[in-house]
């Protein structure tokens, strides 16, 4: 585990000299939340109305905090690193390393994801702190039940888009997968809650991992209670099981058929 | 006491074939054509602690891939490796510990990170207790020779300044053997005779057994006291330096420029390598003909300069390589 964490490290130092660059890339995620900002001030013809059990307060801090977890992500280059690392056969050299390739990767993804995630924190709080005229009633335990469970969220994503990304072992080009899943969070799960949706797909969206990534930590930070908690809690903790054991059983299966080319 | 013991090791690919076109590709679609194409075929040698070895061959002739299922990145199809003890395919973690790589054509170093912190990391990752990284750092560093610029970011520094930390990363954990692919690929002829006495010097200091992969002669005439040549798979030759450079010493080249112009066709023991009327070149078989011999035949009256030479090792190793493309 040391090792690991010394990963994170380095990786977390080798950012922190690009910080300037990095704000500049969130210059998509401001325009994001304005967009929302002014949409759903639209659509709330009175700020106190409640639509499907949110208020537009609410509404917009639901995907003020999504944007951040998806932003800090940074999935595209994530799986595409991955990808490549697989593609042009730079894996063989992680695997002659006296670490495992996966962790190596969730760890070196987290250094960097810390770092954007705390300046995405820091501009999305600024903004719903100035427009929306405060922040949801939330005690310290509750903040931190809610940190817990974006950290969580975070892992649970990382795995499943490398896992998405390995599938490269065997196919020649694994980033539709990825687009596929991107663009299913981005709809179920970063923009709407999931009481937006009919009755009939709400159950499925409740299994699926965009409850565990997404909606499960926005949905602490706008209206916590103790159910939801609890059963956040387990949907994170078993998505986390399955992925963490899907990503293994991929990267098991393609290192065996590896084929290094040339060199 | 052999460090590395490969017994009929054997490695085949499956690499989709397609047909020419579009119609080619809609076709393999439906139905792949697949061919299979042996890397390495039953390829057996042994390593000795502490010794240099010269693993060479042409463009795909299957080094890379033996080396690669040495290290424990690929899986041997048939045979078995036995590397201090250790089966790479299964002991691949352990391994790890035990053995270096430099890949020449490859960083293994964070580039925005400075040689001093790429090696505590690469200490981090090896387990090694802070205090003796911080030692070992010390003493490779002047080994090396890195104090200019151990701390500059790696991005900033030239070719062989980077292969130098290269090295020393892995070296870090004091590997028992270490694998160099071509670790002087790029570099200027200075910079190259620098890194193969710090390779010298380092297995002098260390024991540290060699596996050396090269295109570059020059590597393996000074680093290397045995050659192992594979082609097209198999070993085509297993020998010391030495012996590799007898048996091609009693071929010498004979280049002389004349005043007058003889015929040397049709002599025993005598290839032209080139002539130019008054520029001669003969390579004479020393078995068959003395060179004082050869050069009566020449008439010394009408040589204005010559030059005797042995054959250079890298035409003697070309040669080797197409004796076994035939």
């Amino acid at each position: 585990m040391k090792k690991y964490l010394y990963i994170y490290k380095t990786k977390l130092m080798t950012d922190l000299q690009y910080t300037f660059d990095l704000l500049l890339g969130f210059v998509g995620y401001i325009i994001h939340i304005f967009i929302f900002l002014n949409l759903w001030q639209y659509i709330y013809s009175n700020p106190k109305e409640l639509i499907n059990g949110y208020s537009m307060s609410q509404m917009i801090w639901y995907v003020i905090i999504t944007e951040i977890l998806w932003t800090c992500l940074s999935g595209r280059a994530f799986s595409k690193d991955v990808s490549n690392d697989v593609k042009s056969g730079n894996i063989a050299y992680n695997i002659n390393k006296p670490y495992n390739y996966v962790e190596y990767a969730l760890f070196n993804h987290l250094g960097g994801a810390t770092i954007r995630f705390i300046l995405l924190t820091i501009i999305g709080l600024t903004i719903g702190f100035v427009f929306l005229n405060g922040f949801p009633p939330l005690g310290i335990l509750q903040i931190l039940a809610v940190l817990l469970s974006s950290f969580l969220a975070t892992i649970i994503s990382i795995f499943l888009i490398m896992s998405l990304s390995l599938i490269s072992f065997f196919i020649e080009d694994a980033s539709p997968f990825y687009w596929i899943y991107s663009k299913f969070i981005l709809v179920v799960g970063t923009i709407f809650p999931i009481e937006f949706f009919p009755e009939v797909i709400k159950p499925f969206i409740k299994f699926s991992p965009i409850y565990a990534v997404s909606y499960g930590p926005a949905k602490l930070f706008v209206d916590f209670n103790m159910t939801d908690f609890i059963s956040i809690m387990i949907s994170q903790v078993a998505y986390l099981i399955i992925s963490f054991i899907i990503c293994h059983l991929i990267y098991k299966k393609g290192v065996k058929k590896l084929n290094v080319n040339g060199g | 006491m052999s460090v590395i013991k490969v017994k009929n090791l054997s490695k085949t690919f499956k690499v989709k074939l397609k047909e020419k076109g579009l119609k080619g590709s809609l076709k393999s679609l439906v139905k792949p054509k697949y061919k299979i194409i042996k890397a390495v075929k039953d390829i057996s040698f042994e390593v000795e602690k502490g010794e240099m070895i010269a693993f060479i061959g042409p463009n795909g002739a299957g080094k890379s891939t033996s080396i690669k299922m040495m290290t424990g990145i690929l899986f041997p199809d048939k045979g078995s490796i036995d590397i201090l003890g250790l089966d790479p395919s299964k002991d691949r973690k352990k391994l790890a510990y035990e053995i270096g790589c430099v890949f020449g054509q490859k960083e293994q170093l964070w580039t925005h990170l400075t040689p001093y912190d790429n090696f505590k990391f690469f200490g981090a990752i090896y387990d090694i207790p802070n205090s003796i990284v911080e030692k070992k750092i010390k003493e490779l560093n002047e080994l090396f020779e890195l104090d200019e610029f151990i701390n500059t970011p790696v991005r900033n520094l030239s070719l062989g300044q980077r292969i130098r930390c290269e090295i020393v990363a892995s070296l870090i954990h004091e590997p028992k053997v270490l694998f160099l692919d071509e670790p002087t690929i790029g570099l200027d002829p200075v910079v190259k005779e620098n890194i193969r006495s710090l390779i010298k010097r380092m297995n002098k200091e260390y024991k540290t057994t060699v596996v050396l992969t090269s295109h570059d002669v020059g590597d393996i005439e000074k680093l290397c006291k045995r050659v192992i040549i594979v082609n097209k798979g198999q070993i085509v030759l297993d020998d010391t330096m030495e012996n590799l450079k007898y048996h091609y010493l009693n071929k010498k080249i004979v280049e002389a420029k004349m005043n007058k112009e003889v015929n040397l066709d049709d002599e025993e023991g005598i290839t032209i390598l080139k002539d130019k009327g008054y520029n001669l070149k003969i390579e004479v078989d020393t078995k068959k003909k003395s060179v004082s011999d050869a050069i009566k035949l020449l008439n010394p009256d009408n040589i204005v300069d010559i030059n005797i030479t042995n054959i250079p090792l890298e035409d003697i190793i070309s040669d080797i390589y197409k004796d076994g493309d035939e």
